[in-house]
């Protein structure tokens, strides 16, 4: 027997009428967010509404005051006293009491568990993206990279056995990892700021979340298959075929 | 044999006449074009249509040929901050 208001009772009652969507997978599926910045907010708010529950935020900085313009779960109290991850991690807990989302204050390059389905990388500069990308790519894990800068973003599902994110690179690249380190004497990575938006953010995050969904219901064969640049000004996407670089050292011997 | 080709900067419009030999790289078109609009260093991927320009990719390979336009996309790389 059914009453009247049944369709109401199921939180994910509206994705579950998405024919490809597996909740019930997708809430099973263990995830790396990395970075718990503009991106990472979104990211995991996206996430725990669409129903992944078991989630890992790993950032090692503090709130800083340009964060709150794009960041939903910070607050103007949590400036300069509190870490991003524990924050993201105990405030997004708040949208889904099953989620089970775990802060991990430090360096992404100091993590040695990747024990983990699905990588979804928020992250701010080459350098890191090609550590998370090199990871990803060796233990076989999905990744899904984001990227933004002004009005224009950047998504790219990394799937193992195809092109990977370095795939894509060349010495423009090189040279912009280079110039991030030209202001350091002590190892720590100088990363000049890039111009940010919540709007780009959101199209973003929400690009990668959707291609998570894909990846954690068995649809690998739904996702980008390339990366799709976007053109906020101008509101335009695309999707540029990508081919493996035999000289890519993830795909060498 | 060389041939002249165009690329187009999707970010400000301006475009460049480069003249290429055949086993000329995309990495060698991405490293001049960049060097061309050096005030705007940033990371650029080169395009031809749908799709994504390998850097290790020689003009013959990737089928380039007279008076095509390559074009020039900044790469993102923000998000975090």
């Amino acid at each position: 027997m059914i009453t009247t208001d049944f369709v109401d009772r199921d939180r994910f009652d509206r994705m579950r009428r998405i024919e490809w969507v597996d909740v019930d997978s997708i809430r099973g599926k263990r995830c790396l967010v990395v970075g718990a910045g503009a991106l990472g907010n979104e990211v995991v708010k996206d996430m725990v509404l669409a129903g992944f529950r078991r989630i890992a935020v790993v950032d090692m900085d503090h709130i800083v005051t340009s964060n709150l313009s794009r960041c939903l779960f910070f607050r103007d109290s949590d400036v300069r006293k509190v870490r991003k991850a524990d924050v993201v991690a105990a405030r997004a807990s708040e949208l889904d009491p099953d989620a089970e989302i775990t802060p991990v204050v430090s360096d992404i390059r100091d993590m040695e568990d990747w024990d983990f389905d699905i990588v979804l990388g928020c992250l701010d500069n080459i350098q890191a993206r090609m550590h998370v990308n090199a990871h990803s790519y060796y233990h076989g894990i999905p990744y899904i990279d984001g990227a933004t800068d002004g009005m224009n973003g950047r998504v790219m599902v990394i799937i193992p056995g195809g092109p990977c994110l370095q795939c894509t690179m060349n010495r423009t690249h090189v040279e912009q990892m280079e110039r991030r380190f030209t202001c350091t004497g002590n190892g720590t990575a100088f990363v000049p700021k890039t111009a940010s938006d919540i709007t780009t953010t959101a199209v973003i995050a929400a690009m990668q979340v959707r291609e998570a969904m894909k990846v954690a219901s068995g649809r690998q064969d739904l996702c980008i298959k390339g990366v799709t640049y976007y053109n906020g000004t101008e509101g335009t996407m695309e999707t540029l075929g990508v081919s493996i670089d035999p000289a890519c050292m993830n795909h060498t011997e | 044999m060389a041939i002249a080709i165009t690329v187009k900067n999707v970010y400000n419009g301006s475009t460049v006449r480069m003249e290429v030999e055949s086993d000329e790289t995309m990495g060698d078109i991405i490293q001049s074009a960049a060097e061309y609009w050096r005030k705007e260093a940033s990371a650029y991927i080169l395009k031809k249509g749908k799709t994504l320009l390998r850097s290790s990719m020689t003009v013959a390979e990737a089928g380039i040929i007279a008076d095509d336009v390559l074009e020039m996309v900044p790469d993102p790389e923000g998000g975090s901050r």
